[in-house]
């Protein structure tokens, strides 16, 4: 009977496993037909040149200026593309591992990147223009000193500010996303933010209750696509011909100006603001987001647990060496800030490997590895919990370890693991939301893609929340009915 | 090693760390005979007994069973264990079996026999402990006397060739202790090798073909129930039957 059950539960795991090794296998392919596929990082909350529609994606009719440059470039030189939506920071790192192939994310070109980078023919000119909250009596940044300023990291907003700190006397804050920086001001922590021109510009005329204090952009500089250094040079040519083709016959100005000028982009202003409205206007981009974070928690889980009982079972072997490598990898992942290893997994490897880790993996890889270490050690402890009497009995009757193990120990130590398991079961799905720094579109990234374009923080994150504690609840009560029937 | 034997033990020498517990023991056990080991707590009875299955792995010297020298690391352990049965203290049946699973595991899991088969021989073993109607029951439902006798039943499954108690029933209230010792009884009658870790005397007395006297990790004395029990030569063994027997 034992037995059986965990038979059928091996089972179930190996064909979980294979379907989605499957999926993983096939998905880029469907991409790969004659025309050649390129991978940009892009920016998720950087209008006008960004613009992701309710359900994450670029499809809607107003995705941003530099989407729809693109879109036409490929059409043009005929290749296909794939966006990443991440930080701006998060851009630059992928772009050194080479996850991805080129930067596509209002990225300006400056002397210092020059020699990091490679740049296309630039297609519009930005600069760095500095906003106050509406009522704020700011006018010059000589009235800065003592105070705090924000700039997003990486951004040549950022490195106008370090350069001028000394001259002005303000402490600098550095946030991710334009979002979360500008709504820093509107409730009154920084006094003055340091954004893009345009940005700005199209977040005031969407509703952000701010105001550009800045006559003159400073330190304008070009925008370009980035790639890596001497690599990608066949995309640098393709992308440059399609610039030069977009200039030549005024694309790209009508492109440019449909952003920048008059109300053309002005989106479903007069849409339902309350939770409901929210949750009916965004519900194929929040269900999609659930789903990640589903599919996230049960493959993690399953991979974490096959981890886990082989850190268990060395760690409980009459081997040195077995038990040794069993609690130098728990103390090493349970050491490690799970964020941490997913950099380390998604941002680092590649340079080692010398090709990209797919999103996915990476963020399978990083549960397995954190949860998996707790995993291990709740293994090993459900083991050694079982008396030695059970052991030894089973020994003297001539079982050998592995069998004594299978058969005897290991389902009396599971039952005894069960309540802790349960818990870090619920700890992962939790933990899964951590994988939004890289970019994964699970449901707390879905959140933060969605205020971007709202500025609902307040609704949109309560409905984040809940919707965990819907889950979280959904989960424990099945793990209590599992409980009871193990009884 | 000495044909005559069943199992032969040669200068058997254990410690744990620097306290000796086992001082070069020699005991040679015949076929078919009975031998209860009898002596103060912390004597090394038990740790001796466990030598003999290497439940406790000795320091020094030979323990044969049947021929193979258990110290040695060429033979395989749980081929020699087949033919040794242990009854626990504590019992120790599995708890997430029932007392038929208890008992067919081992002679399934090794291929001893088929599963018809191991439950055929379950039930002659149960029937042998007086507790067929139990065989569906869990472990946890049974009374210690009960659970002892499953546990008999669990060893003599494998047709042991030699069977070591420790202590079966020292763990159990006094109106369990009967049943237990009666199952054992039979099992010397019809010619099983036991070697019985025991502070009962009275079964000692009735049933060993040899009583040992073990103190300080030493055998101190070894004989017939007579010799030792009524002409006790060593001074440690009068004080020990002084203080068991006249309670």
């Amino acid at each position: 009977m034992q037995s059986n059950h965990w038979k059928k539960f091996i089972t179930a795991c190996i064909a979980v496993l294979g379907i989605v090794i499957g999926w993983q296998l096939v998905e880029p392919q469907q991409a790969s037909a004659d025309e050649p596929t390129y991978t940009f990082a892009t920016n998720n909350t950087f209008e006008p040149f960004e613009i992701q529609d309710s359900k994450g994606g670029y499809s809607g009719k107003n995705p941003g200026i530099e989407i729809e440059i693109l879109k036409k470039i490929a059409k043009h030189e005929h290749f296909k593309y794939e966006l990443k939506p991440m930080s701006f920071n998060g851009d630059l790192q992928a772009l050194e591992s080479g996850q991805v192939d080129a930067v596509i994310a209002g990225m300006s070109v400056t002397d210092e990147r020059k020699q990091k980078y490679d740049f296309s023919t630039p297609y519009y000119t930005d600069g760095v223009m500095m906003a106050v909250a509406k009522n704020s009596k700011i006018t010059s940044m000589k009235q800065l000193k003592g105070k705090t300023v924000s700039a997003k990291s990486g951004t040549s907003a950022a490195l106008f500010l370090k350069k001028n700190q000394k001259k002005y006397g303000y402490k600098i804050k550095y946030f991710d996303s334009s979002n979360t920086m500008w709504n820093d001001v509107k409730i009154g922590n920084t006094a003055a933010t340091f954004d893009d021109g345009p940005v700005l510009q199209y977040g005031i005329k969407e509703g952000v209750p701010l105001k550009i204090v800045t006559k003159k952009p400073i330190d304008a500089q070009p925008v370009a696509v980035g790639f890596q250094k001497g690599k990608n040079l066949e995309l640098q040519k393709k992308i440059n011909d399609g610039i030069e083709w977009l200039n030549k016959t005024g694309q790209m100005k009508q492109i440019i100006d449909k952003y920048t000028k008059g109300n053309k982009t002005a989106k479903n202003s007069a849409a339902d603001r309350t939770i409901m409205g929210l949750l009916k206007t965004n519900r194929a981009a929040l269900l999609r987001g659930l789903w990640m974070t589903i599919e996230l928690t049960i493959v993690g889980i399953i991979f974490a647990m096959i981890f886990g009982i082989i850190l268990g079972v060395l760690g409980i072997m009459n081997n040195k060496l077995a038990k040794g490598v069993s609690s130098v990898l728990i103390y090493i992942f349970r050491g490690i800030p799970m964020i941490v290893l997913a950099f380390f997994i998604y941002m680092g490897l590649p340079n080692v490997l010398g090709h990209k880790v797919p999103l996915f993996l990476a963020g399978v890889l990083t549960l397995t590895f954190d949860e998996g270490a707790y995993i291990g050690a709740i293994v090993k402890g459900g083991f050694e919990a079982v008396d030695k009497g059970q052991w030894e009995a089973a020994r003297s009757l001539g079982l050998p370890y592995g069998k004594a193990l299978l058969q005897v120990i290991a389902p009396q130590g599971f039952k005894l693991m069960v309540p802790s398991l349960v818990n870090q079961f619920i700890i992962t799905l939790k933990d899964t939301s951590i994988l939004s720094a890289i970019g994964v579109m699970e449901l707390t990234q879905t959140g933060t893609v969605i205020i971007s374009q709202n500025m609902e923080g307040f609704k949109m994150w309560l409905i984040i929340g809940v919707i965990y504690i819907i889950i979280i609840t959904l989960l424990t009560w099945l793990s209590n009915y599992v409980q009871k029937r193990m009884a | 090693m000495d044909k005559r034997y069943k199992v032969q033990v040669k200068d058997l020498h254990k410690s744990y760390g620097s306290n000796e517990v086992l001082k070069g023991i020699n005991l040679n056990v015949k076929p078919n005979e009975v031998v209860c080991m009898i002596g103060p707590s912390g004597s090394g009875k038990s740790t001796f007994l466990r030598c003999i299955n290497k439940l406790e792995e000795p320091n020094s010297g030979h323990v044969y069973v049947d021929g193979y020298d258990i110290a040695d690391p060429q033979v395989d352990i749980n081929k020699v264990r087949q033919n040794i049965g242990m009854v626990f203290q504590h019992f120790n049946l599995f708890p997430n079996m029932t007392v038929l699973q208890n008992i067919t595991l081992a002679p399934v899991q090794l291929g001893k026999m088929s599963k018809e088969e191991a439950k055929k021989a379950a039930y002659h073993y149960l029937d042998l402990v007086g507790l067929r109607e139990k065989a569906d029951a869990n472990p946890s439902k049974l009374s210690g006397g009960q659970q002892q006798r499953v546990a008999i039943a669990r060893a003599l499954a494998m047709k042991p060739d030699v069977m070591l108690f420790d202590e079966p029933t020292s763990a159990l209230d006094p109106e369990m202790v009967g049943d237990v010792l009666e199952v054992m009884k039979n099992l010397a009658k019809q010619g099983m090798t036991m070697i019985v870790v025991t502070h009962e005397m009275g079964f000692a007395k009735q049933v060993a073909d040899r009583v040992v006297f073990f103190h300080d990790g030493d055998i101190r004395e070894q004989g017939t129930p007579e010799e030792v029990f009524d002409h006790p030569q060593h001074e440690d063994t009068k004080n020990f039957l002084d203080k068991v027997l006249n309670v």
